[in-house]
């Protein structure tokens, strides 16, 4: 039977946001899901490789004056960061990331080079809509 | 299964995730299971109240066979038949 399809618009780039991202597609990774991330303007700037899983440099969605909690808690309940569990997710399923063109140039990424290492290519909206439409799960976070 | 029949189960491999929060455990349970053949038996101990939902439902969906849950002092012990 194939695997089911699951398609994720990432638009964020705060780190609660992406956090929450990473614990969702574990879940589609345990599922054995083939998953599509199309990154959108705002999470382009976290997978910046000057950026990425360093928290100094990103903001909360919500609740920003209690970061400073909301980081200790992650910490002590030993929940990965944002970037790990992309990674991990990519070790167990088909995880493919996309990185929307026009978003990359809003914050100076024009090559995959400017990106952390776990994005695939560089592509535009069509790729994602298509496959939207195509997935048995869609999600915009 | 009865607890008494779970306790006494031949398990093939006891994945401990007890140290890690969701979605760590059901992580630990799908690597771990990747690591036994058809027809043996996965042990997941976790200390995570959701895991006792989590999976279940995660191998009723892959087609394992969930054979129970034994309640420990501060952690469960999940069962799962490949």
């Amino acid at each position: 039977m194939a695997n089911k399809k699951f398609c994720l618009g990432l638009f964020t780039g705060s780190v609660d946001k992406l956090t929450a991202a990473g614990v969702v597609l574990s879940g589609a990774a345990a599922m054995d899901m083939d998953v599509d991330i199309y990154v959108l303007l705002q999470g382009a700037r976290a997978f910046k490789k000057e950026i990425g899983d360093d928290a100094s440099k990103l903001n909360m969605s919500e609740n920003a004056e209690m970061k400073a909690e909301f980081m200790e808690s992650l910490k002590k309940l030993k929940v990965k960061t944002w970037l790990e569990f992309f990674r991990e997710a990519k070790e167990i399923t088909n995880v493919k990331i996309h990185m929307c063109g026009l978003a990359g140039k809003v914050w100076g990424g024009n090559v995959l080079e400017d990106f952390v290492d776990i994005v695939d290519d560089i592509v535009g909206i069509g790729s994602y809509i298509n496959s939207a439409a195509e997935a048995d799960v869609s999600l915009f976070i | 299964m009865t607890p008494e029949e779970l306790k006494n189960l031949k398990v093939d491999k006891t994945v401990d995730a007890r140290g890690t929060s969701c979605p760590g455990p059901l992580l630990a349970a799908k690597k771990a299971i990747g690591e036994i053949k058809d027809s043996q038996i996965l042990e997941v101990l976790s200390a995570d109240e959701g895991t006792k939902k989590d999976i279940p439902k995660w191998a009723e969906k892959k087609n394992y066979k969930y054979l129970g849950t034994i309640e420990e002092s501060g952690y469960f012990r999940i069962f799962v038949k490949k």
